[in-house]
């Protein structure tokens, strides 16, 4: 069972012999409590803006919006070549916390009328400079034609100056499915009941940084240093575990004569 | 994490309600709360022993108030209505109060057949004993109802049935229709004071003839101020009025016997807070509990209060709106001085008591709850051992300060005691400071089951409190009356530690102790606590 916001806040509570919380006086916690309550939001948020893309905070299961690739999947509409990166989203404090730009793919897989043969392919990370410099431009001139315009199949993704949308080039001609990789702004745990995203084994990391925070309310810094210790430890672990785990190789593609 | 530091209390110095907070903070053994405790002469505050109903709680007089009680012989002398009783044991009760009874004494049978004598508006009872040559002495009853004249009962014989025992039985009368409500033997006299019809006499009686007011010896003295009380201590007689107090010298010398004022600005709450205690006599006053210590120096008096710490709790009962009667009582084995007040209607459970136990500090106070006495007497019984009774409003006579719980009409109830420190703040008031663990030094006197809670700054509603734990005890060791599987318990210690681990942090924290039930008593001797300095915040 995942590890709950009362479960987390008491942990530290005890190891600073502090009074514990209950269920019934939790959202009431006044002092030290209230502290140690707030801190662990903060400490998930620090994980969260070290790492965002912790598994665990992946907008949604791999596949779950087409069974090839991706968490999140946006249909291209043809002549339009920019699209919002998370869909009904208003503002940027409700975007994805981040998102794989390496990782976007391209198909007409699943996509209503298409046959084979589907285009299938990755579409290359093309910064905003280069493509203003390279294509902007005979894009632009292309899709101001109107209906005479020839567009064409994507090879890049580009990301917007503001960061909320993606982009597109060439302009697409027609449908596509667009797959990519985005992960969450975690979400504030409010409730006594509410768990953590993290796998349990991971709480600790949490409790590192809430302890950091919570001994320097204290005055107590050589406390809050071996917290943070324990911290980048943590941190530095977890990320070996769950964000490069895959073996490591070198190919080496040299041409014997 | 900052190294713990240690800091140690041992409990003493009593109750004390008139140190402000920030006073209190200099002085952590005392008690702000210390209710149906009482100052241990061992060191200490002991939760007080409970009381039992006397023999099998047979009342002298059906549900009639017991007005006055007093350890006589072997037994103890009841009023109540308009009777006299005396008892044994409690099982039965013989009326004393009889008319016409021989001047050489009746048997037992001739007396239980005499008339009833009736103490008319028979009220709160006064007791004076003159020993004499005779087995038991004579004792001497009046009462503050001033309806009839002062009664002299006495009783001989050694048997151990009363129906071997003679019996003495006769009105005194002082002058004319004079009804004195208080009286005491002094020097070989009986002297009486208070009536109704001369509030502001004394009478004293002929020397060595305690029943004759007219014999050789005898006079009265006329005063400027009510008497509300009388004690004889060493060789003055003192007279307390309600605005003044006299003492009267020299009262087997006709030429010389006087009366002297000792202080016309404070006089005496009521005569029933006069104790002789510890070479002095205490009294409630005003303005606090004050005593009259008779010094090497012959005429030179000292007054003084002795309960500055709990004078906020005497102006509550002053002031009151209830009109409060009064009663106190010394047990002498403990040093103590007990004044017992009650509301005429008030409960049992509601009534209250004050216990000043003489140390090497002086005076120091606590609180008792639940024990209505309006009538209380100590004394020692013709064995040499020290009795001491109480009696409720309705009718009930008890084993006072005896048992581990409170037997109101006999129905066992728990005893509520309560102690809690001043809040400590460690030596330094401006460090926030984290507790670890607390030991606490009890002296149980059986298996127990206190409860400790712990409150920071001052029990601010700003911070999340503790949750109480619980100090339970085993049987302590007692050895030689140990007996193995039989429920007591080999090498426990006497007066054990109790560790317990405790969470939260606070600039100051007071601690309580406390427990309701019917366990033994047990003492607290003092508290250990460990904390760590966590800041300044």
């Amino acid at each position: 069972m995942a590890t709950t916001y009362l479960t987390l806040t008491n942990e530290v509570l005890r190891e600073l012999n502090e009074v514990q919380l209950t269920s019934a006086n939790f959202s009431s916690a006044v002092g030290i409590q209230a502290f140690v309550r707030e801190a662990i939001n903060r400490s998930i948020n620090d994980i969260a803006n070290q790492e965002p893309q912790l598994p665990f905070f992946s907008a949604a299961a791999s596949g779950g919006t087409d069974p090839f690739y991706g968490n999140v999947t946006v249909a291209s509409v043809a002549g339009t070549r920019w699209y919002t990166l998370k869909s009904g989203s208003s503002s940027i404090t409700t975007d994805y916390a981040s998102i794989d730009w390496d990782d976007f793919y391209l198909t007409t897989i699943n996509v209503s009328g298409e046959s084979a043969p589907f285009v299938s392919k990755g579409l290359k990370f093309l910064s905003l400079s280069d493509w203003k410099r390279y294509v902007r431009d005979s894009e632009n001139a292309d899709d101001a034609k109107g209906s005479d315009a020839s567009h064409g199949e994507p090879r890049y993704v580009i990301r917007s100056p503001d960061h909320r949308k993606f982009g597109l080039s060439p302009i697409p001609d027609k449908v596509y499915n667009v797959h990519f990789y985005a992960y969450d702004v975690p979400t504030e745990l409010s409730a006594h009941g509410d768990t953590i995203t993290f796998p349990d084994q991971y709480a600790s990391v949490i409790i590192a940084r809430t302890r950091y925070y919570v001994h320097q309310f204290k005055e107590n810094l050589q406390q809050a240093a071996f917290a943070l210790d324990d911290y980048k430890t943590g941190m530095k672990r977890m990320k070996s575990n769950l964000i490069n785990p895959q073996p490591k190789d070198i190919t080496d593609d040299r041409i014997y004569f | 994490m900052a190294a713990s530091q240690p800091f140690s209390v041992p409990l003493q110095g009593g109750l004390d309600r008139s140190s402000n907070t920030m006073e209190l903070l200099s002085k952590p053994g005392v008690a702000t709360r210390l209710s149906n405790f009482e100052v241990s002469n061992k060191g200490g505050y002991r939760r007080i022993n409970g009381y039992t109903q006397f023999g099998d709680g047979t009342r002298p007089s059906s549900s009639n108030e017991i007005k006055g009680l007093q350890v006589y012989a072997d037994g103890v002398i009841a009023t109540s209505s308009t009777d006299i009783f005396f008892s044994q044991d409690g099982d039965s009760w013989l009326q004393i109060n009889k008319d016409s009874v021989s001047g050489s004494g009746d048997n037992y049978s001739t007396f239980t057949g005499r008339s009833t004598l009736t103490r008319t508006s028979q009220s709160k009872g006064h007791f004076a004993i003159f020993e004499g040559d005779t087995d038991y002495g004579e004792v001497v009853i009046t009462d503050e109802g001033s309806g009839c004249k002062p009664f002299l009962f006495k009783m001989t014989g050694t048997g151990a049935e009363l129906s071997s025992r003679t019996f003495f039985a006769e009105e005194i009368t002082v002058s004319g229709t004079h009804y004195p409500k208080f009286c005491v033997i002094h020097d070989k006299h009986l002297v009486v004071a208070g009536a109704a019809t001369a509030k502001n006499t004394i009478f004293y009686s002929g020397t060595s003839d305690i029943n004759d007011f007219t014999s050789s010896g005898s006079g009265s003295i006329v005063l400027d101020d009510q008497v509300i009380g009388l004690k004889s201590f060493r060789n003055e007689l003192f007279i307390f009025c309600k605005n003044s107090i006299y003492k009267l010298q020299n009262i087997n010398n006709a030429s010389t016997v006087a009366v002297v004022p000792v202080t016309k600005n404070v006089g005496c709450v009521d005569g029933k807070t006069i104790q002789e205690f510890a070479g002095d006599l205490i009294f409630l006053a005003p303005d606090g509990f004050r005593t009259i210590a008779g010094t090497a120096r012959i005429g030179d008096v000292e007054l003084g209060t002795v309960s500055k710490a709990i004078q906020p709790l005497i102006n509550e009962i002053l002031t009151s709106s209830i009109s409060y009667e009064f009663n106190s009582v010394v047990l002498r084995d403990k040093s103590q001085y007990r004044m017992y007040y009650s509301g005429s209607a008030e409960s049992t459970a509601n009534s209250k008591g004050i216990t000043g136990t003489l140390t090497a500090r002086g005076f120091e106070w606590t609180e008792v709850k639940g024990v209505q006495a309006p009538a209380i007497t100590s004394g020692f019984n013709a064995a040499g051992k020290e009795k001491v009774f109480h009696g409720d409003r309705t009718g009930f006579v008890y084993n006072h300060d005896t048992g581990p719980s409170f037997n109101p009409a006999g129905t066992e109830t728990n005893i509520l005691a309560e102690y809690q420190s001043p809040d400590f703040d460690y030596g330094d008031f401006g460090t926030l400071k984290t507790l670890d663990h607390i030991k606490v030094s009890l002296r149980p006197e059986g298996a127990t089951d206190a409860t400790l809670r712990v409150r920071f700054d001052f029990d601010t509603s700003d911070k999340i409190q503790p949750l109480d734990v619980s100090l339970q005890t085993n049987d302590p060791a007692i050895f030689g009356t140990s007996t193995f599987n039989g429920g007591a318990k080999f090498g426990a210690p006497e007066a054990p530690l109790i560790r317990q681990h405790i969470q939260g942090s606070g600039h100051s924290n007071f601690f309580k102790i406390f427990s309701e039930d019917t366990n033994a008593p047990y003492t607290i001797n003092g508290l250990y606590v460990n904390y760590r300095p966590s800041g300044r915040l």
